[in-house]
């Protein structure tokens, strides 16, 4: 073979193309794409799902596209046919309209080997739930000495100026509010009282977050000392240093199901849902439960241990006892019109 | 000059120069804006029923015009207070030896150096309940107890104001370079006073200058998602979060992007004005 400038060049510029947009080389075979969420998620789905699904696969090939449930929505959403994306993980609001637009597939349930192990609340026949999110009450225990009990604490007079909320952009202010609504008579298609009440709490409310990653911000300032809040949140913050504590109130700890779909149309399906099998496992939800990550598990088998054990619930049982689940198909049809009122009446 | 080989006129230059940068715009910004453009033309949220019902509910709702006023005026108030704060660094830049210019531009050029979030962080350590503005304040006795700083209108345009400085700073700076000082030192020996000459020889000329940072302050002032929403948190609405509430949690994309086109437009009608003002300027400048 003669080896000339041309053919080099030519060469050269493939290899350089290919290497530049690895597209071209998969365009048969791409490997599996999860979405997964950023930050802790993405760190808890790379060191631990995804080696258990490499080493049950064969070492098959998978890409982490950590993103939000709302970018996974508007791309797959513009490649319905061929989309970018094979496994979804969804806020219940956002898992609500993925299967409203159609775009994912329902889980093979007769197949899977885990599915019937899960706890109730998390068969979801459109998408499993592998995870929950929790939220209830997050404290600074250097300025609040006697631990909260109870939702109706963040309305005592004491607390005036130092209590810290979210708007209903995020799930954890949407469901809060429910939960407020619901200790004062309402329910998810009524958050009238919960609105009440919040006029009630202006006194005390030193800030509105816009999402709850400020939250965070704000009790490293000392700018709040009391908040609702997101388990997996509070802990990172702890192993941080940050003097925050959470206690799951009386009323019962909000639960939000992180559920995890097939897209529809996916070209790795049968891997998708193997990915997804694996999230389900024992083994899997063990490690993640445990130490740095604690995220609480759905599948009944898998013990409860650790900061689980201690701050929420002991076991399955007990979990079931002390969560709120909440109507996630109600609030979303009002959602709109409360973020709207929110917006309106919420100035401090 | 020989006539053989007339040389070309070197004024004018090949407009295929520009062609490859305004294809990229054609594609990656023309486009995209055209998309949206006719997205907004819904009246329903999964985009199937064409109408102007999305520019109706916006601009006959006191709620949403509200949100766009007072947008628009925070614009201004930061704008406003970038110019009183920058006009004596840039003119003290001119007036100052070499090395102390150096410090000026290094200090001016730093906040562009960091990224907008780390600056916004440093405003929210600065202004929280335990800050260092009201630890100071209670140290000294001005306060019994901290006042409330994150999240107030005021925080916001001190924090932007900030952010956005450099903007403001080298405009004015390039600006009153152009003045002659011979022009200051004259208009001090006919008679007038420091402050005459102010107002009627160093203001006027450095109008073009003022125009340009005003432009673009307002400009990034009102588009700065991340400080806004850092710094004055979810009960202050402002355009750019209006806006994310709608197309991200809301999913109402056609709502959304009638109020991206508005918000544009009423962006690119206050950029009209500052333009009309420096055609004004214009006749200072040239003098």
């Amino acid at each position: 073979m003669m080896i000339n400038r041309r053919s080099l060049l030519t060469t050269a510029l493939t290899l350089g193309a290919m290497k530049a947009f690895p597209g071209l080389s998969y365009a048969q075979a791409r490997p599996l794409v999860f979405a997964t969420f950023t930050g802790s998620w993405e760190e808890a789905h790379k060191a631990v799902l995804v080696p258990a699904f490499r080493k049950a696969n064969a070492d098959a090939s998978i890409v982490l596209d950590p993103m939000l449930s709302v970018d996974q929505i508007a791309k797959v959403n513009a490649a319905r046919a061929n989309p970018p994306i094979d496994v979804m993980l969804h806020d219940p609001g956002p898992a609500l309209v993925a299967i409203g637009q159609d775009l994912v597939e329902p889980y093979p349930v007769e197949k899977s080997t885990y599915y019937k192990d899960l706890i109730t609340e998390a068969q979801e026949p459109m998408g499993p739930a592998p995870f929950f999110q929790v939220v209830g009450l997050t404290y600074n225990p250097d300025t609040v000495k006697t631990a909260p009990t109870s939702w109706a604490d963040l309305w005592k007079p004491e607390f005036k100026g130092r209590v810290g909320i979210t708007n209903l952009n995020s799930t954890l202010g949407t469901g809060w509010l429910v939960e407020v609504a619901r200790m004062h008579g309402g329910s998810e298609a009524n958050v009238d009282p919960g609105f009440k009440a919040l006029e009630a709490l202006k006194p005390n409310l030193a800030a509105v977050a816009a999402n709850p990653g400020a939250l965070a911000t704000l009790f490293q300032q000392g700018q709040i000392d009391i908040s609702p809040g997101n388990f997996n949140a509070i802990q990172i913050l702890k192993a941080r240093g940050v003097p925050v504590e959470f206690v799951a109130p009386k009323e019962g700890a909000i639960a939000f199901k992180t559920t995890i779909h097939v897209v529809k149309n996916s070209p790795n399906r049968d891997l998708a849902f193997k990915l997804i099998e694996a999230a389900l496992s024992p083994e899997v939800q063990t490690t993640l439960m445990n130490s740095p990550y604690l995220i609480v598990p759905t599948n009944s088998k898998v013990p409860m241990g650790g900061e689980i054990a201690r701050v929420l619930a002991k076991d399955t049982a007990e979990l079931k006892k002390k969560f709120v689940f909440q109507d996630w198909k109600k609030i979303n049809e009002q959602r709109s019109a409360w973020i709207e009122r929110f917006n309106r009446e919420i100035k401090i | 000059m020989a006539a053989a080989s007339a040389p070309r006129d070197v004024t004018s230059y090949g407009i295929g120069l520009a062609a490859p940068l305004a294809l990229f715009f054609l594609a990656f910004f023309v486009a995209p804006l055209v998309q949206l453009f006719i997205l907004s033309l819904h009246n329903d949220s999964a985009g199937t029923l064409w109408g102007f019902g999305q520019y109706i509910h916006f601009l006959s709702d006191p709620f949403s015009l509200s949100v766009l006023g007072s947008t628009l005026l925070l614009g201004a108030e930061v704008t406003a207070l970038c110019l009183v704060l920058g006009f004596p660094i840039a003119w003290l830049y001119h007036r100052v030896g070499s090395r102390a210019q150096t410090l000026i531009i290094l200090i001016v050029l730093l906040p562009l150096l960091t990224s907008v979030v780390v600056r916004t962080f440093a405003w929210i350590v600065i202004l929280g309940r335990q800050g260092i503005v009201n630890s100071t304040l209670l140290s000294i006795g001005a306060i019994d107890t901290p006042i409330r700083l994150l999240y107030t209108q005021f925080g916001v345009v001190v924090a932007l104001a900030q952010v956005q400085m450099p903007l403001m700073t080298l405009p004015l700076i390039t600006a009153l370079g152009r003045i002659d000082m011979n022009l200051e030192d004259a208009s001090c020996s006919l008679g007038a006073g420091s402050w005459r000459t102010f107002w009627k020889v160093v203001l006027p000329l450095s109008l073009p200058g003022v125009i340009a940072g005003c432009t673009l302050t307002y400009a990034a002032a009102i588009t700065a998602f991340i400080t806004q929403s850092l710094v004055g948190g979810g009960q202050m609405l402002f355009m750019p979060m209006y806006l994310y509430q709608q197309a991200s949690t809301l999913q109402n994309w056609p709502f959304a992007s009638a109020i991206s086109i508005i918000f544009l437009l009423a962006v690119l009608a206050v950029v009209t004005v500052f333009g009309m003002l420096g055609q004004l300027s214009r006749g200072y400048g040239g003098a």
